[in-house]
Order: structure tokens, then C-alpha cells, then sequence
């Protein structure tokens, strides 16, 4: 088995090679046909006017249905279950039964203006316009961003049970091969570097598997929103609601283990003046926001980074059909110059796409350390 | 506005998604990665540990290995020296009752070859006493005729002689 193995492992490893850098290849090539027939598509529809905002704006919001590709005045797209409670009643109904937002179906329409703008509104009998009438609506859709976080999380769970299950048959005594020796440093680095270095060690194990999950979900959306065909190009991680559950998630965590010692930090700050606390609680006020915008900042900073790097990489993209508009020599003229930094930007984005999983998670376990600080001091 | 408005339906998806990747991941992946790799490295370090006990442990057998030689050495070289010894008190010592051995057989021959001559001595004088009564007893047969008187006669001589 072992002799015979060996030959077989390495053209294995042959294939793998060739295949991801074929992978990586078509992925560049892809990305920018892929935005390049989208963008033209827009740049139809206005008739020689492109509107970059809007194609930035498109590509980086939430959507109800998958916009793939267009073929001439088709648009190829996945159409996504709309799930809505309207006054007690639940609607279940698919996204392309709105035309890409042209049409109205049963009351409801997506809004083509106004502060709903993107979201689903009921309209009036006309169909247009909105109800000026109408209660709230529970808007649970399987949206663009929802449907990606389902395959991305099924993705991962897979990946990572494959790995445990490798693990386990292999047990100790054997030098990690093939997923798990490509995952353990990642799993080392969070173990040793991020949660190691920012919570007693004692209280590491409590936190570390929260952490893992947090940081491979992170990295592996961040990675997927990269990729700019089907089952990645949504901007999960990308999106404000995504990044608010999980600083929500570090916020419960974290008040979920918190110690004594770590309330008595905020509302009797050791080694501050009494002035500071007494009449007036100076310090617990400034803790008490503290413990609020720590979840906020987290929110923020994953959105704006991974945001700011879509729109940048976009931005590119846009600059050739902008030029464009204006001449089609010059738009060419421009072409190398916007692929060559879109290509610079990708790799970038590889690097920030780490960056930020790392600093989620980092600053995650730096909380965590803080909530449970060693009683003795 | 909508960029950085949450949407009530992707935090619903989002919580419901990412609390059971929690509890997926936490039972089914981490739970036997974390326990494999800290089995795996408290593995290493005890075979690291081991190793160096042993290479301890070898190093120590080296030094009571050539203690051992040395002793040996020694004690070979003390046999070997204890042997020649007794070799050479065994040789004294036979060389010793040989040497006392022929002495006693010696004297043994000395005492005897003495007392044969002191009997050949007696002897001689004997049958020269003899001869001479008898040449005597020839030159002086008319004067001393009587046997008696003779034998008398040679004993008183003999008597002399010896006193002598």
C-alpha cells in the first residue's frame, strides 16, 4: 500500500496543483469578463450612459434573486424564495415573480426609491405606488446574501467534519496530510497566537471553539466573496447585518462568561480616583459605553474593510466602461492599466480577506480576556 | 441608506446559520481536531522527553560499561599476578620438600652407608683379631695348647682392643 501509495500521492498532488492554478487563472479571467458583461449590460440599458455608482452599488447590496450573467436583454439569474409575514399572514412566493423589481406580485414590490429602496413594500392596487397604510412586514427571504451564507456554511461544515474525521482515523500519532495539514497552522495560529495570547490560559478552551468557528467563517466568506461567479461574489461579510450578528455573537459570548472580576472593572474601576466615580459615576459611564461600542467597532470595521475592497476592485472595473462611454479607443486604451490593478487589488483583497478574520477574532478573544481576568489582582 | 441599514431577514438567517455552525463545528470538528492535536503534541513531547532519558541512560551504561572494562582489567591483571605467585610458592614449596627430600634420603644413605662401615669396621677388626689370634695361636700353638685358656686369653684381648 505504502510503496504503491507514494507515486499515486504525488501525481495526486500533480493534479491538484495544475487544477488550482488553472482555478486561479479562470478565476481572473472570469472576474473580469464576468463584471465586464454585467457593467455592459448596465451601460445598455442607459443607452451610453454608465452609471459606475449604481453598478458598485448593485454588486455590493443584498438581492432577492442570484443575478448570474446577462445574454444579450436575458438576464440569467437564481430566483430565491421570498418568505414575508404581513398582518399575521405568511407569503411564500419566488423572487422572479417580481421581474427584477419591474413588476408588483400580491401588494408587494421592491421599492425602486425612497429610504426602502431595495426592500419590499406594499403598494397599493396600482401596483406602484407605495401604501402609505401599511403595518410592518417581517421580510424573512432567502435573499442573495442569506443563500450564500447556506452554501458557505454548508461548505465549511463539510470541510471541517472531513478534516475531524481524518483526525480521528488517523489518530496522534501521525503528521497531519493533505486538508489537515493545510488547515492545522491556521487552527495553531488561532489556538497559539489569537486566543493564547489574549485569554488566561486556563480559560483558553472555553473560548476556543467559538473562536475557530468565528475566525473560519470569517476567512472563508471573505475568500468566497472574492470569487466572482456563482457560488461566491455575494458580499456577506460584506454586509452590515452579517457583521452585526457575529459582534452580537461575541458580545453574548463574552457577557455569558464574563467573572466578577470583570463587572467590578466597570462600576468600580480599580486604581481610578474616587472623584472619577463619586458624585458623579465619570468612569462607569465611560465603561458602560465601552462595553457597547466594543460590538459596534467590530460591526464596522469587517463591513468597511471588506466593503471598501469590493468597491475598490469594482471601481477598476467601472473605470474601463467610463472611459468607454466616451470613446471606444480609449476605453480599450485604459483596459490593461484597470486589469493589471484589478489584479493587484485581488491579491490584496487575499491578504485583507486574512487581515480581517484575523482582527475580528483577535479583537473577539481580547474582549474574552477582559471578561475573565484572574480574580487575584 | 441601505448599505448600512441591518436587514431584519439576513440577522434572522445569519444567527439561526451561524449558532448552528457553532454547535456543529464545536461538537463535530473541533472537539476532535483540538483533542487530536494537544494528544498529538503531549505524544511529542513525551517521545522528546523519553529520548533524552534514554540518551541519558546510554551515555550513563557508557561510563559503567568502561568502569566496568577498567575493573576488569584489573582484576584479570590481580588474578594473573596472584596466579604467578601461587605458582611460585607451589614451585618453592616442591623445589623446598624436594630439597628436603633428598636430604633425608641423603642422610638416610649417610646413616647407613655409616653404620655398614662401622660393621665392616667391626668386621675387619674381627678377622684381624682373628687372623692375628690365629697367627698368633699358630706361632705360640705349643705354649698356649690349652683351648680354655686361649679363648680366655682372646677375650681379655678383645676387651683391650675395644677399650682402646
Amino acid at each position: 500500500m505504502e510503496v504503491n501509495g507514494k507515486p499515486g500521492n504525488k501525481l495526486f498532488r500533480v493534479c491538484i496543483y495544475r487544477v488550482f492554478s488553472a482555478l486561479l487563472v479562470t478565476f481572473l479571467i472570469l472576474f473580469t469578463t464576468n463584471v465586464f458583461a454585467e457593467a455592459s449590460a448596465a451601460e445598455q440599458k442607459k443607452k451610453g450612459e454608465f452609471d459606475a455608482g449604481k453598478v458598485i452599488i448593485d454588486h455590493i447590496l443584498d438581492a432577492y434573486d442570484w443575478h448570474i450573467a446577462d445574454y444579450g436583454d436575458t438576464h440569467i439569474t437564481i430566483p430565491l424564495p421570498v418568505i414575508l409575514l404581513y398582518e399575521g399572514k405568511w407569503h411564500f412566493f419566488f423572487s422572479h415573480k417580481f421581474h427584477h423589481g419591474k413588476d408588483a406580485y400580491k401588494g408587494f414590490r421592491i421599492a425602486a426609491d425612497g429610504p426602502k429602496k431595495g426592500r419590499i413594500i406594499r403598494v397599493m392596487d396600482d401596483g406602484i405606488t407605495p401604501d402609505p397604510n401599511a403595518s410592518f412586514i417581517l421580510d424573512l427571504s432567502i435573499t442573495k446574501n442569506v443563500f450564500s451564507i447556506f452554501i458557505s456554511v454548508s461548505l465549511l461544515c463539510w470541510l471541517l467534519i472531513t478534516v475531524a474525521r481524518s483526525y480521528t482515523h488517523c489518530g496522534p500519532r501521525r503528521a497531519p496530510r493533505g486538508l489537515s495539514a493545510f488547515l492545522e497552522p491556521l487552527i495553531l495560529f488561532v489556538r497559539d497566537d489569537i486566543a493564547g495570547s489574549a485569554i488566561p490560559k486556563d480559560k483558553v478552551d472555553k473560548f476556543l471553539p467559538y473562536l475557530l468557528s468565528l475566525f473560519f467563517f470569517i476567512f472563508f466568506n471573505n475568500l468566497l466573496g472574492l470569487v466572482p461567479f456563482f457560488p461566491g461574489g455575494a458580499n456577506v461579510t460584506g454586509s452590515i447585518s452579517v457583521t452585526l450578528t457575529l459582534s452580537l455573537f461575541t458580545f453574548m459570548t463574552l457577557h455569558l462568561f464574563a467573572n466578577k472580576e470583570y463587572w467590578k472593572h466597570i462600576f468600580n474601576t480599580p486604581g481610578v480616583p474616587v472623584w472619577l466615580k463619586f458624585p458623579i459615576p465619570l468612569m462607569p459611564i465611560i465603561e458602560l459605553v465601552g462595553i457597547f461600542v466594543k460590538p459596534v467597532v467590530l460591526t464596522l470595521r469587517l463591513f468597511a474593510n471588506i466593503t471598501a475592497g469590493h468597491m475598490i476592485i469594482l471601481g477598476f472595473v467601472s473605470l474601463i466602461f467610463v472611459l468607454g462611454a466616451s470613446g471606444t479607443a480609449l476605453g480599450f486604451a485604459i483596459s490593461p492599466l484597470s486589469v493589471i490593478f484589478i489584479i493587484f487589488m485581488n491579491f490584496l483583497e487575499l491578504l485583507v480577506a486574512f487581515i480581517q478574520a484575523y482582527v475580528f477574532t483577535f479583537f473577539s478573544a481580547i474582549f474574552f480576556g477582559m471578561a475573565v481576568p484572574d480574580e487575584h489582582h | 441608506m441601505e448599505l448600512v441599514t441591518p436587514g431584519i431577514g439576513l440577522i434572522f438567517w445569519m444567527t439561526l446559520s451561524f449558532g448552528l455552525v457553532l454547535f456543529i463545528l464545536r461538537k463535530f470538528a473541533w472537539r476532535p481536531i483540538l483533542s487530536t492535536i494537544k494528544e498529538r503534541e503531549a505524544y511529542i513531547a513525551g517521545s522528546i522527553r523519553d529520548s533524552k532519558r534514554i540518551q541519558r541512560e546510554l551515555a550513563e551504561l557508557d561510563t559503567t560499561k568502561e568502569k566496568l572494562l577498567v575493573q576488569a582489567r584489573e582484576k584479570a591483571d590481580e588474578l594473573l599476578q596472584q596466579a604467578k605467585r601461587e605458582g611460585e610458592i607451589v614451585i618453592n614449596k616442591a623445589q623446598q620438600q624436594a630439597r628436603e627430600e633428598a636430604s633425608k634420603i641423603i642422610e638416610a644413605a649417610k646413616n647407613s652407608i655409616h653404620a655398614e662401615r662401622k660393621a665392616a669396621e667391626r668386621e675387619i677388626r674381627k678377622q684381624i683379631v682373628n687372623l692375628t689370634v690365629d697367627m698368633t695361636r699358630r706361632v705360640l700353638q705349643d705354649e698356649f695348647s690349652d683351648v680354655g685358656k686361649n679363648n680366655q686369653y682372646v677375650e681379655k684381648l678383645l676387651e683391650d682392643i675395644q677399650l682402646n
